[in-house]
């Protein structure tokens, strides 16, 4: 089943009133428990691509369909609720709320959709402790290391049982081991749960795991192989 | 779990926290001092003006109010007084005989109101015994006279010394008495002391022609809210020929002014709203901007525009709340306090006796005053917040993520 589908996708940033193509006729189809690594330079167009998959930004030109949805009919509200229900988000920084515990940030996308706090509870213990961090529930992320709240941070991104989990360089701020087993739970969630799981990165070690690779250079798709891992 | 993040992010800075809370703190507290003391300092004013010597009820001859002459006597002194006297809520009743006149000396003259006395009775009703500072108040039924102190320097008399007082009697001619000075009053009201004298009764029918006849009686009663009522059970036993005013006619600008004092408090909570708005505004701006990653990152994961703005105003909400609880419990503790010393405005006991009111200012706390604070100051703090509220919903998500 295709979850995502680009056609003729183009994204052009106006910097200091200079423009600057991002992506230039992108083009590609990710099926349902895919696990892809979109790979290339630095300023190839790997964030801005994610972040358009994601909803998080829109084309200059060109259609982007989420789950069949054409994304730029939907209102902002839709825009929101569709990320809520279907999109999980990893990013670099981890980005949990510093005011919440490890547990409240795991709730916190389940308090957005309403779901009661008896039933939200479970939920995110039952995620917390597929991804063996129950241990850290009432921990702040200043109490947590950098691979633990990254592991809180892709509980998060699961919770609301999403179809596509986004992984913007989810590794470059860990070391080579916890992002190892950082990716082996990923791997382990797309095994389990047939979960879509679309990464940007160059880190080696995510590329290795990589079932299908899209590289792209200067905005445009240089390659798009699949099995690679 | 939204309340839960709002009152956590408020803990996070603490510093900024607790300088918005001062400053609500210090709004509240301000206005309910503000409310208290000037409320207190017009009532001060109303109630001396009343003991002084209006009374809460005066009795007149019909027409008297409107036009001031002793022609206009009270139709049947035994009657009225009959009738003050079996009144239910009456403390103390006063006859008199006021007429306006001249007082001389040898070395000057003014002119003022002469009031004719019972001593003993009138001592019940007007505060002038209390407020004598030289010499004693009027005794008997000779021929004595307590005049204000500014009244005697204006004279250059003191006590002992003798002034003659003139005035038109009741058939048109000119009526004159001599007195000897035995008192000297100082109330709060400057005016009131400059113009007022006060002789025994009998002194002052002699000098008018007056025979027994009384112009006014001044009416003190146990609860002044009951003026009205006993005024209308009044007029309805005195029938058409007597005038009945209660001191709501009887000084209406004071009375007025009480009345309209609660517009005026709105334009002062207006100015200490806008003072206190920009500060909140500028708080409030410095916290979303220190979140736009983390707004970024609620946006990215679904958190609608709506509840982001929610969660910013409900922050604004927590400090509104805490602050105006504070700011009313140590408002209420401070007048309460200051209502027991009294505040000591002696320094300007000239320009607040120009006015009617004592040196002393008893602050009056008021429930209008407490609840407007309550309202006000939220509604504020609530109104600040709006801008940085919607401030962080116009925030992308994409570029908002990625700020630092």
């Amino acid at each position: 089943m295709e979850v995502i589908r680009l056609q003729h996708v183009e994204k052009i940033y106006a910097d200091n009133g200079v423009p600057v193509t991002a992506l230039r006729d992108v083009s590609l189809s990710i099926a349902q428990g895919e696990f892809v690594v979109i790979a290339g330079p630095s300023g190839s167009g790997k964030t801005t691509l994610l972040n358009i998959m994601g909803a998080l930004d829109r084309p200059t030109s060109g259609q982007v369909l989420l789950e069949g949805e054409d994304v730029s009919t939907l209102t902002s509200a839709q825009v929101a609720a569709f990320r809520l229900e279907k999109l999980g988000f990893v990013f670099q920084a981890y980005n949990l709320i510093p005011v919440l515990t490890a547990m409240e940030n795991v709730e916190f996308s389940m308090m957005l959709l309403g779901m009661d706090k008896a039933m939200r509870r479970a939920r995110a213990l039952e995620v917390m402790r597929e991804l063996g961090i129950e241990e850290l529930a009432d921990k702040r992320p200043n109490e947590m290391s950098g691979g633990q709240q990254q592991r809180v941070a892709v509980a998060r991104a699961i919770v609301n049982k999403p179809s596509i989990v986004l992984a913007d360089e989810p590794t470059a701020n860990l070391d080579t081991h916890t992002g190892a087993q950082l990716l082996d739970i990923m791997e382990n969630m797309n095994r389990v749960h047939n979960l879509t799981f679309i990464f940007s990165s160059h880190d080696p070690q995510v590329i290795d795991r990589a079932r299908r690779l899209i590289l792209l250079r200067d905005g445009a798709v240089e390659k798009d192989v699949s099995g690679t891992s | 779990m939204l309340l839960l993040v709002a009152w956590r992010n408020l803990r996070r800075n603490s510093r900024r926290t607790i300088i918005v809370l001062v400053s609500i703190i210090v709004g509240v507290v301000s206005l309910l001092l503000y409310d208290s003391i000037s409320y207190g300092m017009i009532r001060q004013m109303l109630d001396n003006s009343v003991g002084a010597s209006i009374g809460h009820i005066q009795i007149h001859g019909k027409g008297y109010n409107d036009n001031r002459v002793i022609q206009t006597s009270i139709p049947d002194r035994l009657r009225a007084e009959n009738a003050v006297r079996g009144m239910r809520g009456v403390r103390a009743w006063s006859s008199r005989v006021p007429s306006f006149g001249l007082l001389s000396s040898a070395q000057g003259s003014s002119g003022g109101v002469i009031v004719g006395v019972d001593a003993h009775s009138e001592s019940r009703v007007s505060s002038i015994a209390s407020t004598i500072v030289k010499g004693r108040y009027l005794e008997g039924e000779g021929r004595e006279v307590v005049i204000g102190r500014a009244l005697a320097g204006k004279l250059h008399v003191d006590v002992g010394d003798k002034v003659v007082g003139m005035a038109s009697t009741r058939g048109g001619e000119v009526g004159s008495e001599l007195f000897r000075v035995v008192g000297l009053f100082e109330t709060v009201s400057a005016d009131f002391d400059k113009t007022h004298m006060f002789v025994p009764m009998s002194s002052a029918q002699e000098m008018l022609g007056m025979g027994g006849d009384i112009i006014e009686i001044a009416i003190v009663l146990e609860q002044p809210e009951q003026a009205e009522r006993v005024a209308a059970d009044l007029r309805a036993q005195l029938g058409p020929d007597y005038e009945v005013l209660t001191y709501r006619e009887l000084v209406p600008l004071l009375v007025a002014q009480l009345e309209m004092y609660d517009q005026m408090l709105v334009v002062i909570y207006v100015i200490i709203g806008l003072a206190m708005i920009f500060g909140i505004i500028n708080t409030m701006l410095m916290s979303v901007f220190e979140r736009v990653q983390e707004f970024g990152v609620l946006m990215a994961i679904g958190m609608r525009n709506a509840k982001v703005f929610s969660m910013v105003m409900i922050e604004a909400l927590y400090l509104a709340m805490i602050g105006t609880v504070v700011g009313v419990l140590a408002g209420v503790a401070l007048t309460l306090l200051l209502r027991e010393v009294g505040i000591d405005l002696s320094v300007f006991s000239e320009g607040l006796r120009a006015f009617g009111a004592g040196a002393v200012i008893t602050p009056e706390l008021r429930f209008n005053g407490i609840l407007a604070a309550v309202i006000t100051i939220p509604l504020t703090t609530l109104l600040g917040a709006l801008y940085p509220a919607w401030k962080a919903t116009r925030l992308l998500p994409v570029t908002a993520i990625r700020h630092v």
